[in-house]
């Protein structure tokens, strides 16, 4: 082997002169080798750098090395390591055996020519912003029908192929409503456009389907794809979610044609835009469609935590067609992303809260206010019900039966005084106290939580301690507890209180509360025990613990533990100590009590109106007319929440750490927001927050985020992007197809306004788009996988939209828009069978039953089967392209589920009215499903199928009740046509966009 | 042959007498070759699930796993731990705790000792509680590791980072990857089968999902309820003349369609409808136990009719005979956070007959010897009592994930051996600890797989089932 390597520098250095003149293209040839090859141990990743070597730029890979080699000098390939150890077939050899990525030949003469070029690295393609160049010119100019044309043309000339003609009008008719709205036209439509010979009837046809309703469903659902949208938590118990109001959002912007800028920074900050509004808030669920473990015992900050690094991912993936997941646990192995910068970038969005906002939209509004004037109208008229008794007339007898009552009441009141907390501290949650003297929790809750809070007491005795425990509109269900997940949301569990004088605690002997709970529970030194609201939310609770023995201080300590197996501290409480000597075990509201100690004849009116409400709200004698006012209060049409960001305030900021190895529990240094250096400059002099970083990325120097966007729509109506990997526009990712049109298309995107409907116009309305689906001969050889898009690829439809479609030609699909989630049929085993949180899947009745796919309920741990067998994804993680699979068991769904089933038996039922000889009857059906026109052959087989049925039917071979279902008319008939509408539904035509 | 006279050729003939796998193939393939159709088209009709050669000789062909979800406790069951006994009612050091955290109790809970007396078996003497007499009497046929590992203590991420190598759901699970690596070794039943038989399984469809990789490489479920199979069944009163006139109506028109757009897309979905219809006529010839004899039934402790997990290992075993490549059935209920020896007991008097039976059966088949077998939860349970009024538990353990058994059996696994070991608290492992990934790692070693070779890339990486880590513990390997 010794005499090889002499041997073969002579070859190099031959070849070397003949390899100057044409230096190999270092992002197409020279680039992926070393990404695919070398950049793992000699790439961007410091920690797994190997001999100290860098390669992905000329200035680490030229440098010095211990070695005192130098990998490669400009020209010079004889005297660079890495010619050299590229080309040994030693041990030395490069990439080692064990890394099993051999070079081939080929490759180690691209790398060698390079260098001999004189090694020039040209940034990522990708990391330089767009320009709009030129329009190539073309030879077959009448073909061209605008600047896509052009380009798609020109490389379709350089490699010898013609395009292929425009598709025939039904054949595009049904194309563009699939890409435009999802749904295949009705047979009004088909005749209506088939009809229109106007010269820009095509164009009329694209531009009413971009303003349908439907428009924004179909381009709604691949968003929520990216959105990872699922109306479930996910994990074991994976409970419903209230989200579909930012599904709603979505449908709605895209209709609106709302600017992809605007679209981008409402779903990531639209909390903080000034004034912002109900619907720039629920834009925000973007991001709270992470997933949230609820199964009892987690650490809730660890699946924060989770959902924070899958919040990274979905925004690098969405708008930056990055990777950026790849830098949680080190820094990017083949992009110029360090794991600091991805920490960085993740402070951006770990400053907020992440409430349910309640939406309560005007028309709703007016329908509560309607019931809550019924309900103010008999809370004020309450007294005048009071009964009459005897010989005493209803005021009078109110009168005494008040008096009455103050008498027992009176001499149970306690002289409270409520004190102010000097100092308010806790383990995680901010405390803050409030111009009530209450105090306010808030920020992260953790599975134990403790309150430390410090009372001067003004030198008052004290003999007991009050804890009132408040609502508040920030707190789940108002409060007054912080039980977000797993427990009952609002509630809270104080499992101690300790009162602490001097650093002793001192002992209480009793508690009483108004809620009928146990706040013993809180003061018998088991943590495991606990006082709780007990089931009451949006109201105060109280609690009184009674002191052993009084006792003097100036100040004093309060501790509240909050311990269980799911974070349960208080939202926001307030504390009152008293003097008295005899306190009352029964526990009045703060208010009652602060008059009833009043002495009666000093209180005010307002004082007394006080005691007389609250006598109303307990008098038995009213028992019944308050049952009538709690049916109305009943009645009152819920208010919808949704999940939302909310960002927190600037004396409780979130810290973001690096984390070692990217675990949650291995923080080390702290880092403040920042963006990746390899993109375009954060401005200076703005704050570093949420909303700036949203604006960052649609600044118009971002290199990737037009291009992204852009690359995507093309994929869902080529089937393929002009970069095929719509997920990774860095190195490891495919260069594009025609890098010229993707930056021509990204420019004129963002010049007209970052419209999608325009660039979804624009892209329509090429001849690239109109093309037959037909491959062409001259394609097979030179361009197999049609790349070069010399003819309309096929694509087969997404799962949603199959049953959509079928669900349109038999005509049952609600055109309902927005609302809750559906539960169309199917078997309940799916949602309970071996599920850990099952769900009773009760098919919903009425038109919900037949509403589009993206309404479909969405149970992250036991999706709507259907969808899945045809590659829908489960919400879990975003998805930037559906893989598209071809499966038995997709045969098995259209040939046997209830679904398609029922959608062929109305099918069937609808042909009884259909009027004609067989042969139009068999054609207006299968136009109505496939909109083009059986051709001979096909009627002919249509024709035998169908005879053959109805004869069986008819001689009772087969049971004609169980195949044509419920309906009217000739029963062998419907049940014949069922059967022909079935194999319909089953062509692959049906469920492919052609 | 020109396009039209294969068409008119095809519609003429009885589409699965000739016009299946073999003659329809080769029509199919005489039909590509006559027409336009790209050259990567043809190798595109071919079926993505076709057996494909390991990376090396196998020792394993299928794998049958156990999955004990809800996770048993392995001090009452393998880990036989007599010191607990003497510290009950005192807490572990937190020397030891090392800042573990719990799901449920506090970190100084108090030792709870084994629940259930233990006793030497076979010739190998392992060590097994009386509540398991059953797999007593194969102990020699299997290898018990006391001295697994995981990184979660909470159900789903552990259930999901066992099956897929993370612990949030997204990745394919070890079925799948099986799956994609080695291919199908039937056209006429999935390669990648699931039951359940216990309670919810909390991890869901993501413990068999096929994650980034293809869809059809996902486990597909086998159910109690209803058809086997969702839609196996044709609907009610499709007889299967029907049927089959209607399948050949479909691929009539399909092949036209093929003619005219010269999609193998097509080409593939008209033999997807070929596999559909033969799986229609194989998950009901599955199904029926008929044909099995009384002495296995009672072997395995099973009602042919009613599903159990003793139904589900026959099954299994029916499965892989018919060439099924991946098995899974969860068995889910094991969480005994409260009264753990109550738990153990019922959940053993359901699966421990059927776990011996399986193994017996298999090997009086002389299935046993390529078959792996696996059994084991998520994670074990704590040395430390849960003991809850509030929330209704007591003499129960907590989830425990720094140690706990698993076994393994047949398919170039060592019988007869107990490996690994924990400390005299059974809350540490002190000697050969095998990481579940590590356990992956090994089950694709035996299947003939190099788990650093069988990647995918997705997202811009080269993904692995043991993600970056993973070792095969080839002192288990026979």
């Amino acid at each position: 082997m010794r005499v090889l390597f002499p041997l073969f520098t002579a070859v190099a250095l031959l070849m070397v002169g003949r390899a100057e003149a044409q230096a190999p293209d270092y992002t197409k040839e020279v680039r992926p080798i070393l990404s695919q090859h070398c950049f793992k141990c000699h790439g961007p990743d410091e920690k797994q750098r190997q001999a100290g070597l860098r390669l992905d730029n000329y200035k680490s890979a030229s440098a010095l090395l211990a070695t005192s080699h130098r990998a490669l000098i400009a020209r010079k390939p004889q005297q660079s390591e890495l010619v050299k150890r590229i080309f040994t077939s030693g041990s030395s050899i490069m990439p080692p055996l064990t890394a099993n990525k051999p070079l081939s030949d080929a490759q180690k003469r691209i790398l060698q020519r390079w260098i001999a070029a004189g090694a020039e690295y040209k940034p990522h393609w990708a990391f330089i912003a767009p320009k709009q160049v030129a329009l190539p010119t073309v030879k077959q100019t009448k073909w061209v029908r605008n600047p896509i044309d052009n380009f798609i043309l020109s490389s379709l000339e350089k490699t010898g192929l013609t395009p292929s003609p425009s598709a025939d009008k039904a054949t595009l008719l049904r194309r563009v409503s699939l890409d435009l709205i999802g749904l295949p036209p009705t047979p009004e439509d088909t005749e209506a456009f088939l009809k229109d010979k106007r010269p820009d009837a095509y164009e009329r046809l694209v531009d009413r389907l971009l303003a349908s309703p439907h428009y924004g469903e179909r381009w709604a659902r691949r968003w929520l794809d990216l959105a990872r949208y699922a109306d479930t938590n996910g994990y074991e118990k994976d409970r419903t979610r209230p989200i579909w109001l930012y599904r709603d959002w979505v449908i709605n912007a895209l209709n609106r044609d709302m600017p992809f800028n605007k679209f981008t920074i409402e779903q990531l900050a639209g909390d903080m835009l000034p004034n912002a509004t109900l619907d720039q808030k629920i834009a925000t669920g973007l991001h709270r469609n992470t997933m949230l473990n609820e199964e009892g015992g987690i650490d809730p900050l660890e699946y924060r935590f989770y959902a924070m690094t899958d919040r990274l991912a979905t925004t690098g993936t969405t708008w930056l067609g990055l990777t950026t997941g790849c830098a949680q646990c080190h820094s990017h192995k083949f992009d110029p992303i360090t794991q600091k910068e991805y920490y960085q970038m993740m402070a951006f969005l770990n400053n907020a809260d992440e409430p349910e906002m309640e939406v309560l939209r005007p028309e709703l509004m007016v329908k509560r206010q309607e019931i809550q004037g019924q309900i103010d109208l008999r809370t004020i008229n309450l007294k005048q019900k009071f009964p009459a008794k005897a010989s005493l007339n209803a005021v009078d007898n109110l009168y005494l039966k008040l008096t009455e009552w103050l008498g027992q009441v009176e001499s149970k009141a306690v002289h409270w005084t409520t004190l102010k907390p000097s100092k308010a501290t806790s383990n995680s949650p901010l405390l803050t106290v409030q111009p009530d003297n209450s105090v306010l929790s808030s920020g992260d809750i953790t599975k134990q939580d403790t309150y430390t809070l410090t009372y001067p007491t003004g030198g008052r005795a004290i003999t007991a301690v009050r804890l009132e425990c408040l609502p508040d509109d920030s707190l789940p269900k108002g409060g007054p507890g912080r039980v977000f997940y797993e427990g009952s949301f609002g509630d809270f569990l104080l499992s101690e209180l300790t009162l602490l004088n001097g650093g002793t605690p001192v002992k209480f002997s009793t508690a009483y509360t108004d809620n009928g709970g146990n706040p013993k529970q809180a003061i018998d030194d088991s943590p495991q025990s606990f006082w709780s609201s007990n089931g009451v939310r949006g109201k105060a609770v109280t609690a009184v613990f009674v002191l052993d023995k009084p006792l003097s201080t100036d100040v004093f300590t309060l501790k509240m533990l909050f311990e269980f197996y799911y974070p349960s501290a208080l939202g926001r409480f307030r504390i009152s100590i008293t003097s008295d000597s005899k306190i009352s075990d029964t526990v009045l509201p703060a208010e009652v009590d602060e008059m009833l100690v009043i002495p009666a004849d000093q209180r005010t009116v307002p004082q007394r109106t006080v005691l007389l409400n609250y006598y109303l709200s307990i008098a038995p004698e009213l028992a019944k007319e308050r049952e009538e006012i709690k049916k109305l209060r009943d009645q009152l049409p819920e208010i919808p929440s949704t999940l939302v960001f909310k960002e927190r305030p600037s004396n409780n900021t979130r810290p973001t750490y690096i984390h070692k190895r990217g675990e949650f529990l291995q923080p080390t240094e702290r880092v403040e927001p920042s963006t990746l250096a390899v993109l375009n400059p954060f401005p200076t002099g703005i704050p570093r927050n949420r909303l700036t970083f949203a604006q960052w990325i649609v600044s118009p120097q971002n290199p990737l985020v037009g291009r992204v966007a852009v690359n995507r729509q093309w994929a869902a109506l080529f089937g393929k992007g002009i970069v095929t990997t719509l997920d990774d526009f860095g190195y490891q990712g495919q260069l594009p197809s025609h890098p010229e049109l993707l930056d021509w298309l990204a420019i004129e995107f963002e010049k007209k306004n970052w419209s999608l409907k325009q660039l979804h116009r624009l892209i329509l309305t090429s001849a690239t788009y109109r093309q037959t689906a037909v491959v062409p001969s001259s394609a097979k050889a030179k361009d197999p996988v049609n790349r070069l898009l010399s003819y309309f690829p096929r694509t087969r439809m997404e799962a949603e939209l199959i049953r959509d479609n079928a669900l349109t030609v038999c005509g049952l699909l609600s055109r309902k828009m927005g609302g809750p989630s559906v539960f169309p049929p199917q078997k309940p085993s799916i949602t309970t069978e071996g599920t850990f949180g099952a769900l009773q899947w009760t098919v919903s009745s009425g038109e919900d039953r037949y509403r589009r796919g993206l309404y479909t309920f969405s149970k992250r741990t036991a999706p709507y089967a259907i969808f899945t067998t045809f590659d829908a994804p489960s919400g879990e993680a975003c998805v930037a392209r559906r893989e598209v699979s071809n499966t038995p068991l997709q045969a098995l769904t259209l040939l046997n589920n209830e679904v398609f089933l029922e959608a062929a038996q109305t099918l069937g039922k609808s042909m009884l009215l259909q009027k004609g000889t067989l042969e139009e009857r068999i054609t207006a059906l299968f136009r109505r499903c496939l909109t083009r026109n059986p051709d001979n052959d096909e009627l002919r087989l249509l024709k035998v199928y169908f005879e053959t049925q109805k004869q069986r039917f008819d001689n009772k071979e087969l049971d004609a009740k169980l195949i044509a279902g419920v309906g009217e008319g000739d029963l062998n008939e419907r049940a014949a046509w069922t059967a022909l509408s079935r194999a319909l539904l089953n062509l692959d035509e049906f469920v492919t966009k052609q | 042959m020109n396009p039209k006279d294969v068409s008119e050729e095809i519609t003429r003939r009885h589409f699965f007498g000739e016009c299946g796998v073999g003659v329809g193939k080769i029509a199919l393939a005489s039909l590509l070759a006559d027409s336009a159709l790209p050259q990567a088209a043809s190798a595109q009709v071919q079926n993505p699930l076709a057996p494909k050669a390991p990376h090396f000789k196998p020792k394993a062909k299928r794998v049958i796993h156990l999955f004990m979800a809800g996770a048993p406790s392995q001090l009452d069951l393998f880990d036989y731990k007599p010191t607990l006994t003497q510290y009950e009612g005192k807490p572990i050091p937190p020397s030891v705790i090392m800042g573990q955290r719990y799901a449920f109790i506090r970190p100084d809970a108090a030792c709870l000792g084994p629940r259930f007396k233990f006793a030497k078996h076979g010739q190998s003497g392992a060590e097994i509680s009386e509540v398991m007499p059953h797999l007593a009497k194969v102990v020699d046929d299997i290898c018990i590791i006391k001295s697994v590992k995981t990184d979660q203590f909470n159900h789903a991420p552990a259930q999901i980072l066992l099956n897929t190598g993370f612990s949030q759901p997204g990745r394919p699970s070890m079925g799948s990857w099986v799956s994609y690596g080695l291919g199908a070794e039937t056209k006429d039943l999935p390669g990648f089968v699931v039951m359940s038989t216990g309670s919810g399984i909390s991890g869901g469809a993501a413990n068999w999902s096929s994650g980034f990789l293809p869809t059809l490489y996902s486990g597909v479920r086998f159910r109690n309820q209803g058809d086997p199979i969702l839609d196996v069944t044709s609907p009610n009163g499709v007889d299967s003349r029907l049927q089959k006139d209607s399948l050949e109506l479909i691929s009539a028109l399909n092949h036209k369609r093929l003619e005219v757009a010269k999609d193998p897309e097509i080409a593939s979905r008209i033999s997807a409808y070929e596999m559909a219809y033969r799986l229609q006529t194989s998950a009901p010839e599955l199904m029926d136990l008929k044909s099995e004899s009384k002495a296995t039934l009672e072997m395995y402790g099973a009602d042919p009719d009613k599903p159990s997990f003793a139904r589900a290992c026959i099954l299994a075993r029916r499965m892989i005979e018919r060439g099924v490549r991946f098995v899974n059935i969860y068995h889910e209920g094991w969480d005994g956070h409260s009264d753990v020896a109550g738990n153990l007991r019922g959940n053993c008097g359901a699966t421990d007959k059927a776990c011996a039976a399986l193994i017996q059966d298999l090997k009086q088949r002389g299935l046993l010897e390529d078959t792996l077998v696996i059994w084991g939860g998520e994670f074990g349970r704590t040395p430390m009592i849960e003991s809850n009024p509030t929330r209704g538990t007591s003499l129960g353990r907590d989830h425990h994930p720094q140690a706990y058994t698993m076994w393994m059996a047949g398919g170039g696994i060592k019988p007869g051996l107990t490996y690994g070991k924990t400390d005299d608290l059974g809350f540490n492992i002190v000697e050969n600890l095998v990481h579940v990934h590590d356990i992956q790692a090994t089950v694709l070693h035996l299947l003939g797989l190099n788990h650093e070779r069988l990647t995918y890339r997705y997202a811009g990486r080269d993904f692995r089932l043991t993600d970056v880590h993973g070792h095969v513990v080839k002192d288990i390997l026979a």
